[in-house]
């Protein structure tokens, strides 16, 4: 397997000195591509921390961070963009679409930054919806759409300009269980589709979901195993 | 930055979304620019109407006079002084000299005072003549000292109550010494216009006649403490000046005494533009203070703004955006902003300036026709657009350089 995300003894300290808080210490981590990956903890416990680092949303204070081959932890700002823009796709607990675009400009926004024009936008913005049902909801803005939908409309985002990594931060903490497992049939579809999927929750239920489950505490990996089938 | 029209759009998206709020923000940049346009509009106006009123008054003319130093007669002009001007200087139409006197006449009507002006023919190349009865006096009465002269038919009117005066005769008393003109010609009286006056209340009867005509009160004609010099339309003014005072200079020996001085019509005209081009100048000054006002505004809401959207910011930046892409998006909206409102300006700026001048018009019996220049229009739009991207600078780098986790944690 083609290791697609590899971390060494990344630790992420907020706040150096007086009220330093270690987030993240000495996390050693790696993800091949195509894995299912749940990571699980407290609240508290550094998950957002390493979500961002993995990322590419923040850069870690010390270890080093390779990503699909590529060295990310010394990235600048603008570099660090064009990863996120062309390696990764978010799924937020908030769902976080932009509240004045319907869903399919909401869609079409990390193909605007990838540069890619106007017709061939549109036509990927349209595919990604459809692969999550929302066909019938593509001119609604965020207001005029449930939770579920909304999620399942930042779903199609992430996946719209088909990145190696799909990362979801408690992409089900804002839904109620139907909607829930809804999500989680996208998230295994995607999986099974052959994309890299990594979960953040801190629900086990949830995590049972997943290939592999990855236990942090205190900014440490305490736990890494495998669900059987 | 090839993605420029993206980010136009998405501005235009926002701008258009916030309808009311965008329109409050240009609203300063409305009044800024619509100020600026109109009031260098009518100022553009009003000197075209002034410049056009005074053309009538003879442009072409030279006035050369002895400075104070001069009070040695030895410098002062001869009438072979002028005839040399007359013949030797390019450029040069005619001379007169610039001789006068007042008296009075009992008439019919009543007692009037006269002022006499006295010069050779040439004094009719002065203004725009229009004779409108005879003709006016010749070389010849000049030579032989003729008393005759030329009335206008507003004084004529005056002085006999019809300007069919042809042949008639004044008698002028000056110096206790009276006298007959024949009048040999009727010219017409020029209205009074908003800028330029010929007649006034009270004003004496003014008699045009040859300055030799004075020798038969007593007077000597034969030097003068000033002249006027006619240049024809292609003569450069400045250089006829340079080359009449250089010939004085040669005829009376005194190069380099500064003995005289020309005052040509061309530098009173430049005076009063460039006064008035000074009141436009401080006018739109004051006009563009509100103009930077209106940008500040603009900076205030886009500050606003990017307050409101942090979040937006974040999501952008997550999904890919770079510094420069939420640069670029923020100042196209305070740039489309200003823009928008200063076109808006220029149009009400033209209204308005157009609305004033007919106002004006008729108010001051000349007709003043806005003076809309493109680079008055072009200047405006690029100030308005330069305000945009001045005072959308900060705010934009404000919103680029929001990190993207930062962003999204705030709601
Ligand atoms: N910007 C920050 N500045 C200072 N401390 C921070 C910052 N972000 C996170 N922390 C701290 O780092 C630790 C890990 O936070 P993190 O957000 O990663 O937790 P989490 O596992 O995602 O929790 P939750 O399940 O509640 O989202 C916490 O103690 C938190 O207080
Ligand atoms: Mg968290």
């Amino acid at each position: 397997m083609e290791t697609l995300i590899k971390v060494l003894d990344m630790c992420k300290i907020y706040n150096p000195g007086e009220n330093e808080v270690r987030a993240l210490d000495h996390v050693s981590l790696e993800i091949n591509r195509g894995e299912f990956v749940a990571i699980i903890g407290h609240s508290g416990s550094g998950k957002s921390t390493l979500m961002n680092m993995l990322g590419c949303l923040d850069v870690p204070t010390s270890g080093s961070y390779y990503l699909n081959g590529k060295d990310v932890s010394m990235m600048k700002d603008n570099q660090l963009s064009e990863i996120r823009n062309q390696e990764i796709g978010f799924i937020f607990q908030g769902f976080n679409l932009i509240a004045n675009l319907n869903a399919i400009e909401n869609v079409e926004l990390p193909l605007i930054y990838r540069g890619i024009g106007k017709r061939e936008r549109h036509r990927l913005a349209e595919e990604a919806l459809k692969k999550v049902g929302l066909e019938k909801r593509m001119g609604h803005r965020p207001s005029e759409m449930s939770g579920g939908q909304q999620q399942r409309a930042a779903i199609a985002r992430a996946i719209a300009a088909e990145p190696p990594v799909i990362l979801a931060d408690e992409p089900t903490g804002n839904l109620d269980s139907a909607s829930t497992q809804e999500i989680m049939e996208i998230l295994k579809g995607l999986h099974r589709a052959g994309r890299s999927v990594i979960l953040i929750t801190h629900d086990n239920e949830i995590a049972a979901q997943a290939k592999r489950v990855v236990r942090i505490l205190d900014g440490r990996i305490v736990e890494d195993y495998y669900n059987s089938e | 930055m090839g993605n420029m029209m993206e980010y136009i759009k998405m501005a235009f998206k926002n701008i258009t979304a916030n309808k009311g709020r965008s329109f409050l923000t240009m609203l300063g940049i409305i009044i800024g620019i619509a100020s600026v346009i109109m009031v260098m509009s009518v100022g553009d106006g009003t000197a075209n109407a002034m410049n056009s009123e005074v053309a009538d008054l003879g442009t072409g003319q030279i006035n050369v006079y002895c400075s104070d130093d001069s009070i040695n007669a030895e410098a002062w002009i001869t009438p072979e002084d002028l005839q040399a001007v007359r013949e030797r200087i390019e450029g040069v139409d005619g001379a007169t000299p610039n001789d006068g006197s007042s008296g009075s006449t009992v008439t019919g009507k009543g007692e009037f005072a006269v002022q006499l002006s006295g010069g050779t023919e040439d004094i009719q190349k002065s203004m725009n003549y229009n004779m409108k009865r005879g003709a006016y006096f010749t070389g010849a009465d000049v030579e032989e000292g003729n008393r005759v002269c030329v009335i206008t038919d507003n004084d004529a009117k005056r002085l006999f109550g019809s300007d069919d005066v042809v042949g008639m005769d004044i008698e002028v008393t000056i110096n206790n010494i009276t006298g007959s003109y024949r009048i040999v010609g009727v010219n017409q009286q020029k209205e009074n216009s908003g800028f330029v006056s010929y007649t006034y209340e009270g004003m004496p009867v003014a008699l045009e006649v040859p300055y030799t005509s004075f020798e038969s009160f007593g007077w000597e004609s034969d030097s003068f403490y000033s002249a006027v010099v006619f240049a024809n339309d292609k003569a450069s003014g400045e250089e006829v000046a340079r080359d009449i005072i250089h010939l004085l200079e040669t005829r009376h020996q005194c190069a380099g005494e500064d003995y005289y001085q020309i005052q040509s019509f061309q530098d009173m005209v430049a005076e009063l533009n460039g006064m008035l081009a000074i009141v436009t100048t401080f006018i739109s000054c004051v006009a563009a203070i509100s103009l930077i006002v209106g940008g500040i505004g603009v900076m205030n809401i886009m500050l606003v703004s990017v307050t409101e959207r942090t979040r937006e910011i974040g999501i952008r930046k997550s999904l890919g955006a770079k510094t420069s892409s939420i640069l670029m998006q923020f100042l196209a909206e305070a740039a489309i902003l200003t823009i928008v409102g200063g076109i808006i300006g220029i149009l009400l700026g033209l209204l308005g300036a157009a609305g004033a001048c007919s106002l004006m018009s008729a108010s001051m019996g000349s007709t003043i026709h806005p003076g809309i220049k493109a680079s008055t229009i072009l200047g405006a739009t690029l100030f308005s657009c330069g305000i945009g991207v001045f005072f959308g600078i900060y705010p934009a780098r404000k919103a680029a350089k929001l990190s993207p986790i930062e962003a999204l944690r705030r709601n």
